[in-house]
């Protein structure tokens, strides 16, 4: 084995031994880079993280906690952030930006935002409980970190995100690699057939939780729901600072149905062609020009015939009979 | 004939510009199928041309020299046949090719040698209609012969023949004195006559290495000897005259037999100048007449058929006469047939009519004059008869060829009719007399322990015995199979009879009893799956009497009397028998055995064409376990719409999966114990309704209370269902994101998922929304093709294939096949069910240049064939189930698969292009979340395993072992995964109410089944199986570095290949493999640009840690 540069360009290099299976009956090393955590919107725990790029797959909280203890002792290590789970991430909606009506997303953005801004933080503190009772339980016990992830390690201060690079380096340069995963196998959930047996179980879960669920879900859609239906109410009578009043949808009574509109709008259109299809041929000149159009395209298309013979041509053999 | 005057416009194709372009597409319909078809013909006459003054290089010199040596030889006086036979072998060590039966002992007449009286070159070496794909080519010189040596009686028991042969000796004696080394002189029959054996001159050219590049041909001349025109009177040789009258034991008692095939012989063999005559004349009066010829040659070489006995005795000259005779007047009402006006492909297409109207088998046809009435020959063999020269052209076919060279002109004649295909390949580029693409059965006869049994010393039938015998097989088998009154089983009955090689000089021309005689069968699929087979009915009268005796001297002791509704009773047949092919087996081997001794021992008769259906053990009782889960779905149904309490009302029910359409590889099985149900997927959609929420991630949510909604009222109200409700594995909440499983207790069980229709707006109104964000926008296409795939188009897919499968019986057991060599070479994983059933439907759509398959066998094969052709690079597969699209729908899916190739040339986006006519945008099929499914890798790799496999096919042919088809190989993975079938079995069972986490333990810890806590549990349904989800979740954790393959479950091992454009990368924070730090020596010129490669160990290491007690070992290459 070649022996391991301790950096490599900013990243400090940590390699980790791992320890062989028997349908895998080799010892491998993996190898993690840290550097510290530069996240380009700065946000206040950044001094005392690291950032990690090349995780193993099958990395937990646990595993990488192991990790640490193993490098600068236990005690050093409060939390760790795999790249699907960051928040600024736009793949997981949570189901409570999930749960707005369609119509109403850019009034509530862009009229119901100021009223939120005074109470946010008690607002925050029951939006997260709301969020927790709609979500939908995972089917997973555990879930997988993509090839090649990141993550981000909130360690207890500044010094031991000192401490672990220095010790990183000290384990490349000395050989003596951190074995991956020793002395959690107990404390994670388990791989392999289990693992694909829970995730079968976990896929019907139980009938009244996930009523629950969506009862939570309906509530906040219900809530919001009336929220913008007061907005609008309310813009449609106050002028804004300029002096003009916005134009919403729907009369005095409920707005409109969307979906009632586009089907009258569809009912039209096929009015129009209708009436459009009998008027054609009505007129000799019609006939005379789509005659003269058909002819047109037929030519084109001998044309085109021609062009693509001599594509197939290219491409030899294709006139020999098969032997 | 239809080729009305109307039709008949003087075309130019010299001329080129606008406006003739634009007549010639006129004239042809109008249709761009067929002016592509013009064009292509045309290309294709100027690629098969061969350049006569190099191919033939030196031919004419040597015609020169040989008619000068010939006309050398010094005169014989005559002499009694036998003596100057024994004289002359004796002096020239040259055998005289007697024709069978050998001269007679006590025959007295004589046989002289004089000059010729005229030489002439003829055949297709004059008329320069030769093709380069030919087989060999050949130059015939006709040598005359005088006829101061012959007598007029001659005609009568083969003296002109023995005449004829002791001539060609002595001319074969001295040319092979004048030429020495130069040149390989050997016999061979005309045409596979034994009657007429010719010389065959092969010159040893001097650059025969490399002969092909000089593009000189490896030719050869052949002298034919032949009879003056007219010296034998036409009227002694008509087609009842009976003109062999030695070889009976008494001539006197039986009436002589007719020698039909004799009697032509002894014809054509004064007509090769007039013919000879005729053909220049045609082509002087008409321009496109040679061109036609040269079609016609490659259309029916391509179908395997030659002037040959054994290729079926209609080649390229019955061809060209046939349609000089239609060019003549003097058809119906003194006009010509056909106008010499026509071009090249019109004389094509109409002869291929008259082809397929006309079946010479069974109907005579005369030619050059009405009411000439030889119906009562027909028995003899096929009648084409030119009247004006008093020649039966197709004397030299047999019933059979007759009737398959019909088939084929009826079978091209609807490709050519058939505007939206490909007209020109299947017409003359594809091989179409491959037995295991063309017939559903194949039989080796082994009769040489019956020839002298059956024949005896019968020399009537001058095409030999073995011919004779193909000849006692094909009645027989044609009376047992193409019975009209039991309804045809079969669709085509042929006789291979083996060819005569050619043979030395000094030899008799080889045995051929050794050799096998071949039957091909092509089945009515319908009528071929008969288990009872009902006779005439046994009446009182004399009329039915006779009805029941004749069918009881066919079949024998298997003919029963047997009572049927009605109190009718029947002579009947009953077979034991179940499947379509070993039915026909059955069949044939107790006819051949009754009627001609062959097939009492088991080796006699060897079959072939089952054994693909025996790999994959397809029963007959297959397609009732497919019924038995369409009614177990209609009772479901019928349980859905019968809940009272149900908010909205049902609309429809669907099904949407391979099982509920005939299509799984396996039959649905309901109710086993080894593994949690596997519920059958369906959709269910209500009635329009305002009460949907307006927001995708609401109506998700309102689903699920909907499906919970379901499941109790369907557990309240039937007995012994049980219901759960599932999570899919879903990244959004705008996702489908639960479905409901119903497990009724007999066994079956469905998987619903709702539909509805507001999801569907909202989603394109989103789509079509431009103040959105990009990636949102694209994510809502992403879904909006998930969601038009499962809600409208599965449930019209699984109607179309549904209604195919009744219109095709062999349908649903070749895509069975098909879907099996898919998993077999483990890309199925790669390919979305639908697409490999419309690729199946196909070929029974557009069956050209054959008929929809009647078997699985021939169908799997052509699929293969199919996809091995396919170029998916640039053209789209359009199926049009309903026959509904027209000409400007397909012009619009060529025009929409251009464009994607333009927009993505690289094929990062859309591979191969599926339109059909529900779904016209020819990608539902083939991607899957925005990517291809397959990628170009995977398509390549596709049509890479096609083509190997048809090359398999076709070279072995009828002795390939069709396990070796389905055999992977794996020398091309990098990393194989081997999955323990015992792990995977015991992941398909899963409770409600245990932890699998603590079932490991206990069910290891007892030893018996019975004392299980488990056992007492209802198994939960699965939600798909233990591999599948591993190998999902290995794909979206590795989904860059490798690509695996696996062919679904029941294939233990998976392999995968690493990306090959990802081995070094630049680290950087987000990487999609595991890299390692790469080698030292390289120097990172600028610091932030490191390079690291991919740990590959790592990352197998990682596997084996996520499949655990699941992968049993991998390997890596």
């Amino acid at each position: 084995m070649p022996s391991t540069p301790p950096t490599l360009g900013d990243f400090t290099v940590l390699p980790i031994s791992i320890p062989p299976l028997p349908s895998f009956p080799k010892p491998t090393t993996h190898y993690l880079y840290l550097r510290r955590n530069t996240p380009k919107i700065p946000t206040p725990t950044d001094s005392r993280s690291l950032f990690l790029t090349n995780c193993p797959v099958d990395s937990t909280d646990i595993h990488l906690r192991s990790l640490f203890a193993s490098l600068v002792g236990p005690g050093r290590f409060e939390s760790a952030t795999f790249e699907d789970e960051r928040k600024d991430t736009a793949h997981k909606l949570s189901p409570l930006d999930a749960a707005v009506p369609v119509n109403a997303v850019h009034l509530l953005r862009a009229h119901g935002s100021t009223k939120k801004r005074k109470r946010e933080e008690e607002e925050d503190a029951e939006r997260s409980k709301e969020d927790e009772a709609a979500r939908l339980p995972s089917t997973w016990t555990r879930p997988l970190r993509r090839s090649g992830s990141t993550a981000v390690v909130l360690l207890a201060d500044e010094k031991s995100v000192e401490q672990v690079l220095k010790a990183c380096a000290k384990a490349s340069k000395t050989k003596k690699y951190p074995e991956w995963g020793a002395g959690v196998a107990d404390k994670v959930p388990a791989l392999g057939s289990v693992w694909v047996k829970q995730h079968n179980r976990l896929c019907y879960p139980d009938p009244a939780t996930l009523q629950q669920a969506v009862d939570a879900f309906s509530a906040v859609f219900a809530r919001r729901e009336k929220e913008a239906a007061e907005i609008s109410k309310r813009l449609r009578n106050e002028p804004d600072e300029d002096g003009f009043v916005t134009v919403t949808r729907g009369g005095r009574n409920a707005p409109a149905s969307r979906s009632e509109a586009e089907e009258a709008r569809k009912k039209m259109i096929e009015r129009a062609e209708k009436k459009r299809q009998e008027m054609e041929g009505l007129y000799r000149f019609q006939l005379r020009e789509k005659q003269k159009e058909e002819q047109e395209e037929l030519l084109m298309r001998f044309e085109d015939d021609r062009k693509k013979l001599e594509a197939m041509r290219m491409k030899r053999g294709k006139f020999v009979p098969e032997a | 004939m239809d080729s009305g005057p109307a039709k008949r416009r003087k075309l130019d194709h010299s001329q080129d510009g606008a406006g003739k372009a634009l007549e010639a597409a006129v004239s042809t319909g109008g249709v761009s199928r067929s002016r592509a078809f013009i064009l292509e013909a045309e290309e294709l006459l100027e690629e098969v041309r061969i350049d006569y003054k190099t191919a033939f290089e030196g031919a004419d010199q040597l015609l020169h020299k040989i008619k000068s040596s010939i006309e050398t030889i010094k005169s014989q006086e005559p002499l009694p046949i036998l003596e100057a036979a024994t004289k002359f072998e004796k002096k020239s060590k040259i055998k005289i090719p007697f024709p069978d039966p050998q001269p007679p002992k006590n025959s007295n007449y004589k046989v002289a040698f004089a000059k010729p009286s005229q030489f002439n070159v003829v055949g297709s070496y004059v008329s320069k209609t030769m093709v380069k794909t030919q087989k060999d080519h050949s130059v015939d010189m006709i040598v005359v012969l005088p006829q101061e040596i012959l007598q007029e009686k001659d005609y009568l028991d083969l003296r002109y023949f023995y005449k004829r042969a002791y001539y060609l000796a002595v001319v074969a004696s001295a040319l092979q004195k004048e030429s020495g080394d130069e040149a390989e002189l050997s016999y061979e029959y005309l045409n596979g006559n034994p009657l007429t054996p010719v010389l065959a001159i092969q010159p040893k050219s001097p650059e025969a290495t490399d002969e092909g590049s000089k593009g000189r041909l490896q030719y050869r001349i052949r002298i034919i000897p032949c009879a003056p025109e007219g010296f034998f009177p036409k009227g002694k040789l008509h087609l009842g005259a009976s003109l062999v009258r030695r070889g009976r034991d008494t001539e006197s008692e039986t009436p002589a037999h007719p020698t039909a095939f004799y009697n032509s012989t002894v014809a054509a063999e004064g007509s090769f100048l007039s013919y000879l005559k005729l053909l220049r004349q045609t082509e002087k009066k008409c321009a496109a007449f040679k061109k036609a010829c040269i079609l016609g040659r490659t259309w029916l070489q391509q179908r395997g058929f030659g002037g040959d006995i054994s290729k079926g005795g209609f080649g390229h000259f019955e061809w060209s006469v046939l349609l000089a005779l239609l060019l003549q007047g003097g058809q119906r009402m003194g006009h010509a047939a056909l106008s010499t006006s026509l071009s090249a492909t019109q004389l094509f297409k109409a002869q291929v009519q008259f082809l397929s109207v006309m079946n010479f088998s069974e109907k005579p046809c005369v030619l050059g004059a009405e009411n000439v009435d030889l119906e009562e020959h027909i028995e003899s063999g096929p009648i084409l008869y030119d009247y004006s020269r008093g020649l039966n052209v197709a004397f030299k076919m047999g019933h059979w060829s007759a009737a398959l060279l019909h088939q084929h002109a009826k079978w091209t004649r609807s490709l050519l009719s058939d505007s939206s295909a490909d007209q020109f390949t299947p017409t003359f580029i594809l091989r179409a007399d491959l037995p295991s693409h063309t017939f559903d059965l194949f039989a080796h006869l082994n009769y040489s322990d019956v020839l002298d049994q059956v024949i005896g010393n019968d020399y009537s039938e001058s095409r030999g015995r073995i011919w004779q015998l193909g000849s006692k097989v094909y009645r027989v088998l044609k009376r047992a199979l193409g019975d009209k009154e039991l309804g045809e089983r079969a669709r085509v009955v042929h006789i291979q009879t083996p060819e005569q090689p050619k043979w030395s000089l000094a030899e008799k021309p080889k045995d051929q009893t050794r050799a096998a005689l071949e039957v091909g069968v092509l089945f009515d699929p319908v009528n071929m799956s008969r288990v009872v087979d009902k006779g005439p009915s046994a009446g009182a009268t004399a009329e039915e009497k006779e009805e029941c005796d004749r069918f009881r001297r066919f079949w024998g002791d298997k003919a029963e009397l047997r009572r049927f509704e009605r109190d009718t009773i029947r002579e009947t047949l009953v077979w034991k028998s179940t499947t379509p092919f070993e039915i026909c087996e059955e069949i044939m081997r107790y006819i051949l055995a009754l009627h001609l001794r062959i097939g009492h021992l088991e080796d006699d008769i060897s079959f072939y064409g089952n054994g693909l259906a025996v790999l994959l053990s397809i029963k007959p009782a297959d397609t009732t376990s497919y019924s038995v889960a369409r009614k177990e779905f209609s009772t479901f149904e019928r349980d859905i719409r019968n809940l009272d309490d149900l908010p909205l009302r049902v609309r429809q029910i669907a099904p949407v999966c391979p099982e509920l359409r005939h299509a799984s590889v396996k039959p649905p099985v309901f109710g086993s114990l080894k593994s949690g149900p596997r519920p059958m997927d369906c959709v269910i959609s209500f009635e329009a309704s305002g009460k949907w929420p307006e927001s995708i991630a609401a109506i998700q949510r309102t689903k699920i209370a909907f499906l919970l909604m379901i499941g109790n009222l369907l557990e309240n109200s039937k007995q012994g269902v049980k219901t759960h409700v599932g999570l899919e594995d879903a990244h959004f909440e705008t996702e489908n994101l639960a479905f409901l499983d119903v497990v009724y207790e007999s066994g079956p069980a469905f998987r619903l998922r709702i539909h509805s229709d507001l999801e569907e707006s909202l989603l394109e109104r989103q789509v079509k929304d431009k103040t959105q964000e990009q990636y949102l926008r694209q994510r809502a296409t992403t879904q909006l093709a998930a969601f038009k795939r499962l809600y409208n188009n599965l449930p019209l897919h699984n109607q179309t294939i549904n209604t195919s499968i009744t219109l095709f019986p062999a349908l649903g057991p070749t895509i069975r096949l098909v879907k099996h060599w898919f998993n077999s070479h483990k890309l199925s994983i790669h390919f979305t069910p639908e697409f490999i059933e419309l690729v199946t439907l196909h070929i029974f759509l557009s069956p050209y240049p054959w008929d929809a398959p009647s078997s699985p066998s021939t169908g799997f094969n052509r699929v293969l064939l199919f996809l091995s052709r396919w170029d998916w690079r640039s053209e789209p597969l359009i199926i049009d189930s309903g026959n509904e699209l027209t000409n400007s729908d397909h012009f619009a899916i060529v025009t929409r698969m251009e464009a994607w190739r333009k927009i993505d040339p690289g094929m990062n986006h859309t591979v191969l292009f599926v339109a059909t006519t529900q779904e016209p945008t020819g990608i539902a099929w083939t991607s899957l979340n925005n990517e291809p499914k397959p990628t170009r890798v995977v398509a390549t790799r596709m049509t890479a395993l096609a083509k190997a496999a048809c090359r398999v096919v076709r070279e072995e042919q009828l002795l390939l072992d069709p396990r070796r088809l389905f055999v992977p190989s794996l020398k091309e993975y990098d990393v194989l995964i081997h999955l323990d079938p015992k792990a995977l079995k015991n992941a398909m069972r899963t409770y409600e109410n245990v932890d699998p986490a603590e079932e490991v333990g206990e069910g290891r810890g007892s030893k018996f089944k019975n004392l299980d806590v488990v056992t007492g549990e209802d198994l939960l349904p699965l939600v798909a199986h233990p591999a599948e989800v591993l190998l999902e979740q290995f794909g979206k954790v590795f989904g860059g570095p490798l690509v695996f393959f696996w062919g679904g479950e029941g294939d233990n091992v998976v392999g995968a290949i690493w990306n090959p454009g990802m081995e070094r990368r630049v680290l950087k924070g987000g990487m999609l493999a595991s890299y390692r730090p790469g080698r030292q020596q390289q120097e990172g010129d600028g610091e932030d640009k490191v390079e690291v490669e991919m740990n590959k160990e790592a990352m197998v290491g990682e596997m084996a840690r996520l499949g655990g007690d699941l992968v049993e070992r991998i390997e890596m290459r």
